[in-house]
């Protein structure tokens, strides 16, 4: 998913835009950009600062600058619960940890190299159970006794659900224990940091209520989800862009900009 | 319980089970004796170079690697390797390690046995001996118990030559030597830990009735040479543990090995093989067997597949005479470093250059006329896995003996398909067969 | 004497690191005898004693293991299964010897791998001791008299302590020269950046020794009068196990760091330490070679024969000189990194952290599997490290 948020001087979100991301990261990156500006009633120009952040960070040629998620993600979560000390993560192709103190992130984990502990691994099940992604977490609520998925890799995992579906275990159980697996893993990783609260749970997959549940039961403790849980990364992005712009007016100095140029960009030119 | 006979797959040794009992027992005596105030050790395997010391001097002696296995077996692993993980160990060191380091994380947190350990538990050590024998691992891993334990650790250390280092003028008596000092230095911490002199005649004593245990003990292997094979591997694995940590006083398990000797030796007279049917193939198994799932060989000796030989390193020495060695210390040395070097003159002759792990294979497997090796590559012991390939290598290019390699873990059990490795097996009997014909057109005699 | 190619400096540096093995195998044309040498282990001052070129072997980042899946299982260190890749490949038939030593589970078992399937002319191993104790030191000695024999044997020639004297000197001249170049590092910013520091200590290890002497008075030269050196940006140390390759330094220095010291074995650990010139010089060679290396494969006690351990006392004794480097240096922050399944320095890992955690160093642990496409999901990591400490 591309994400897009501007956000003014007082941090308030003047848009937000999240579309599917696909192979082409540099148009859709453009045209996320301009469906934002147009729901802001902005003109490119008048963006102060722009910074990108995650996987494709590197692909946006408007960007003054590029952060890591990491440092976005913990930013963006700091401001919506100033009160955090782990923030978990959960996205299409990655998992990550952040440990925060006094605002600042100072340790982190990722799993950006397994599907296992990520949103894939919910799709690949879902497929697997003709379910579409946002019916998964419902049904899991309902069920009384979550099968254990001992596989820690997705593919094996989907070959015991296949073989669960047919002994004729319910439906809500196999997914309960699906939401489980993918839960106790992200919180086997996190707990390397030492968790503290308030935990905070972000990214596409905390829209999951059924994970929701998994991750308090395997930490054994609350978690607070934001109403929108995509946009942490660009709001912490959008934040920090700010600060660094009126640290730099404070001190009288000038911004280091790209040329502000916003195009289709065709990839042989 | 059905009223069907149940139906005997491997003719186990009667004199086995003593033995079992007495193996079976260690852990409870451990805890036990750590009750009653007993100082602990925890010991990785060292090939009788400090156990015998440490019997000496009163210390009782608890294996984590054992005990890796145990919490395996009884699943308890999983909740100490996700401690370890949790705690920033790496995921690929030994699963013995992150199971002991978990555990140990645990039992420091809650100031006592964790509740769920397996067997009583491992009670907390005053001494953490380790050893470089085979695997560096082992002492890395007491090391870093240093963020839990306040224990110290003592490193024994094995010399490793390599084969024609190892007949260089002086070599020998330099080797020795090096861990006569070393085993001196060992005693005298000992005593300062333990505020307590070495009862030197006991030692010798102990030294003596050890080295006539696996005397005895090597001869009833010996005998497995018979054909058809009296003895399964299953019984080696289930009473070597007795020889390999002294897991009771070592006059006591010399009786039962004896006794065992004669139930072998009667077989043989009577032509009783290990096998109830006939024995189709001889086999070696090569290097660690896969303790929770025993039951498989059973599957395979309903094939006609009889374990003959197997776990180099868990075997006693090649017997050695050391009546006119009269300094303890140099007794146990040149004895561990038999164990070690014992195949090295046989190694250099066949110009094979690994001469422990690796080359006893092609004596033992030619001693043995097996026809077939099967490997067990694990995921998380290297040092087990290494000789592996080599040993399949060297097994047919010099004695047209054909391996299979099953693959396993000593902690992830899942690991081990037995279904697969059956299927695997099926396979494997015509590529046996195969090469069995190979041999006889080479002049090989099995 | 032979002649020494004509560019000179970094120029010759990066000549030597594109091409490792050009030089020796012009001297091996010339008559001279390599030897290869896995780790830092071997003693190099008794070949080149004997008039013998040592050669580090080394691996190679790009080129994917094919040869040595029949001989060694792929869970073990991927920088060993490379360098036994490349000597069945056919790449390391050039030299005229080897010597290996005990250095790790699998480096010993890669010398005996290597012995059987490549069987070089020379072959010798020495099996260095696990701990520094007394009896240690002792037995190291005595195995380093065994090395001399097969050298003697090898080459017809006695390796007399004068002549060893000679290549002592030559060697702790050569070490205390790097010493001077890492100097060079501690200004802000560093007049020589961490992946040219990495060249020159690749080009040291495939040259003989006196050449390695002459190389680095240039590099020293050039590097002083300051021209094109890095920009300023953060300083870093980075431990851990062996790095042969500028591409994680490269990458590294690319996100906004300066690596200003090392703590690997191409690097300090191979020059940091000098051979004291005893009367019996093996003597020195046995101490230097066993107690002065620094590597977690040697285990060290904080107190021979301690009744009690305190940890944070252990850590200190086993780690205490990193805080210095990291003060002589100016380091702020520290990056761990070993290849995947490295045990020496895997179990390492948590109790340098503690210790760098207990003396206030940032730190980020990176494990690799020693190849260039094992580096991309680093640069997140090391990338959100500057943020973090910056």
């Amino acid at each position: 998913m591309t994400k897009v948020v501007i956000l003014d001087r007082d941090e308030e979100i003047q848009a937000r835009v999240v579309g599917p991301t696909g192979a082409e990261h540099r148009r859709l990156a453009n045209k996320v950009m301009e469906e934002a500006l147009e729901q802001a009633n902005l003109s490119f120009a008048e963006i102060s600062y722009v910074i990108a952040t995650g996987y494709g960070r590197i692909n946006v040629s408007f960007a003054d600058r590029q952060i890591t998620e990491l440092t976005c993600h913990a930013r963006g979560v700091v401001s919506l619960f100033p009160t955090v000390r782990i923030a978990i993560d959960i996205g299409g192709q990655d998992a990550k940890g952040l440990k925060i103190s006094n605002g600042k992130l100072i340790d982190f984990v990722m799993n950006d190299r397994c599907a296992a502990g990520t949103g894939r691994f919910l799709e690949v099940i879902a497929a697997t159970l003709g379910l579409k992604l946002e019916e998964l977490g419902e049904i899991s609520l309902k069920s009384t006794n979550k099968v254990k998925i001992s596989s820690t890799c997705t593919i094996f995992a989907q070959q015991e659900v296949i073989s669960r579906i047919s002994e004729g275990t319910p439906l809500e159980d196999i997914v309960a224990g699906v939401h489980d697996a993918i839960a106790s893993r992200v919180v086997k990783m996190v707990r390397r940091l030492k968790i503290e609260p308030d935990v905070v749970f972000t990214g596409g997959v905390a829209k999951n209520v059924g994970v929701v549940y998994a991750i308090k039961e395997n930490l054994g403790c609350e978690v607070l989800v934001p109403e929108e849980p995509l946009l942490s990364g660009a709001i912490g992005a959008a934040i920090l862009g700010k600060e660094l712009t009126l640290k730099a007016l404070a001190k009288g100095e000038t911004i280091q900009r790209k040329e502000r140029h916003l195009e289709e960009v065709t990839f042989f030119s | 319980m059905t009223n069907e006979k149940k139906r005997k797959t491997i003719n186990r040794l009667q004199t086995m089970y003593p033995l079992r009992a007495l193996i079976d027992g260690m852990y409870q005596r451990s805890v036990e004796a750590s009750k009653a105030g007993k100082p602990t050790a925890w010991c990785m395997v060292n090939w009788w170079e400090g156990d015998i010391i440490l019997k000496a001097m009163g210390i009782d002696a608890v294996y984590p690697e054992d005990y890796g296995a145990v919490c395996a077996a009884f699943g308890a692993a999983p909740a100490y390797l996700d401690r370890s993980d949790s705690d920033g160990f790496p995921t690929h060191i030994c699963g013995y390690a992150r199971n002991c380091i978990g555990y140990t994380a645990l039992m420091t947190d809650l100031g006592e046995i964790p509740p769920e350990a397996p067997m009583g538990g491992m009670p907390k050590p005053q001494l953490l001996l380790s050893s470089d024998g085979l695997c560096d691992a082992r002492y890395k891993w007491f090391q870093a118990l240093g963020r839990y334990l306040d224990a110290p650790v003592w490193t024994l250390e094995i010399p490793h030559p390599g084969v024609k280092e190892s007949l260089i003028e002086g070599a020998y008596q330099h080797d020795i030597n090096f861990i006569v000092e070393e085993l001196r230095e060992f005693v005298t911490f000992l005593e300062r830990l333990l505020s307590k002199k070495m009862d030197w005649a006991k030692l010798d004593e102990l030294i003596g009735n050890t080295i006539e245990m696996n005397r005895i003990w090597h001869e009833v292997n010996q005998l497995r040479k018979a054909k058809p094979c009296p003895m399964h591997s299953r019984d080696f694995w289930s009473s070597m543990p007795a020889s390999l940590y002294i897991a009771a006083d070592p006059k006591a398990t010399a009786n039962l090995y004896r006794e065992m000797y004669d139930e072998v030796k009667g077989r043989i007279d009577n032509k009783v093989g290990a096998l109830p049917i006939e024995e189709k193939y001889r086999l070696a198994f090569v290097e660690l067997p896969p303790w929770h799932s025993l039951g498989f060989f059973n599957q395979l000796a309903e094939r006609g597949w009889n374990f003959v030989y197997e776990s180099w390193n868990y075997h006693p020495p090649k017997p050695i005479d050391l009546t006119k060695v009269s300094d303890p210390l140099e007794r146990i040395a040149r004895y561990t470093y038999q164990w070690l070097t014992g195949y090295y003159q046989g190694a250099f002759k066949a110009e094979e250059w690994w001469g422990y792990f690796a080359y006893p294979y092609l004596e033992l497997v030619r001693d043995f006329k097996c026809d077939g090796v099967f490997l067990h590559p694990l995921l998380t012991c290297r040092t087990a896995t290494n000789h592996l390939m080599l040993v399949q290598d060297r097994l047919m290019k010099k004695l047209k003996v054909p391996s299979l390699v099953v693959e396993g873990d000593i902690v992830d059990l899942k690991l081990f398909d037995p279904a697969d490795a059956l299927r695997k097996a099926e396979t494997f009997e015509e590529t046996m067969d195969y090469y069995k014909k190979v041999r006889k057109e080479e002049g090989f005699d099995w | 004497m032979a002649k020494e190619k004509g560019s000179q400096g970094l120029t010759r540096v990066r000549e030597i690191y594109q091409d490792r093995s050009r030089r020796v195998e012009e001297l091996k044309a010339e008559g001279k005898k390599v030897i290869g040498y896995l780790c830092i282990y071997p003693v190099l001052e008794m070949m080149t004693a004997l008039d013998l070129v040592p050669y580090r072997i080394l691996g190679d980042m790009r080129e994917p293991i094919t040869k040595a899946d029949f001989c060694l299982p792929n869970i073990v260190c991927p920088f060993l299964r490379s360098c036994l890749d490349l000597g069945l490949k056919g790449k390391y038939d050039f030299l005229d010897g080897v010597v290996m030593a005990h250095i790790c589970d699998v480096g010993e078992k890669t010398a005996h791998i290597w012995h059987t399937y490549l069987n070089p002319p020379y072959f010798h191993f020495i099996d260095t001791p696990h701990t520094v104790h007394k009896a240690a030191q002792k037995q190291h000695k005595e195995l380093l008299k065994d090395f001399k024999k097969t050298l003697e044997l090898f080459t017809g020639k006695e390796l007399s302590p004068g002549r060893l004297k000679e290549a002592i000197k030559a060697h702790n001249q050569q070490r205390a020269l790097v010493r001077e170049l890492y100097d060079l590092r501690k200004p802000d910013p560093p007049l020589i950046s961490g992946t040219e520091t990495l060249q020159v200590m690749v080009a040291l290890m495939s040259i003989p020794v006196d050449e390695g002497i002459n190389l680095l008075r240039q590099v020293i030269s050039e590097v002083k009068k300051g021209k094109d050196g890095p920009q300023k940006k953060t300083r870093l140390l980075i431990w851990g196990s062996i790095i042969d390759d500028i591409a994680l330094i490269k990458m590294i220095e690319g996100l906004g760091a300066n690596l200003v010291m090392d703590d690997t074995c191409v690097g300090s650990r191979a020059y940091f330490s000098d051979v004291e010139l005893t009367d019996d010089p093996l003597d020195g060679l046995a101490y230097r070679y066993l107690v002065e290396l620094k590597c977690p494969r040697t285990f060290r006690e904080a107190v021979f024969g301690e009744t009690k351990k305190d940890y944070m006392t252990d850590l200190e004794s086993r780690f205490s000189y990193l805080k210095d480097y990291a003060k002589e240096w100016d380091a702020k922050g520290v990056i761990l990194q070993s290849v995947r399944y490295c045990d020496s320095h895997g179990y390492e890992v948590p109790g340098v952290k503690d210790y760098l955690d207990h003396i206030g160093l940032p730190n980020i642990y990176l494990e690799h599997d020693y190849s260039e496409a094992a580096l991309a999901p680093l640069r997140t990591r090391v990338q959100a490290f500057l943020e973090v400490i910056g």
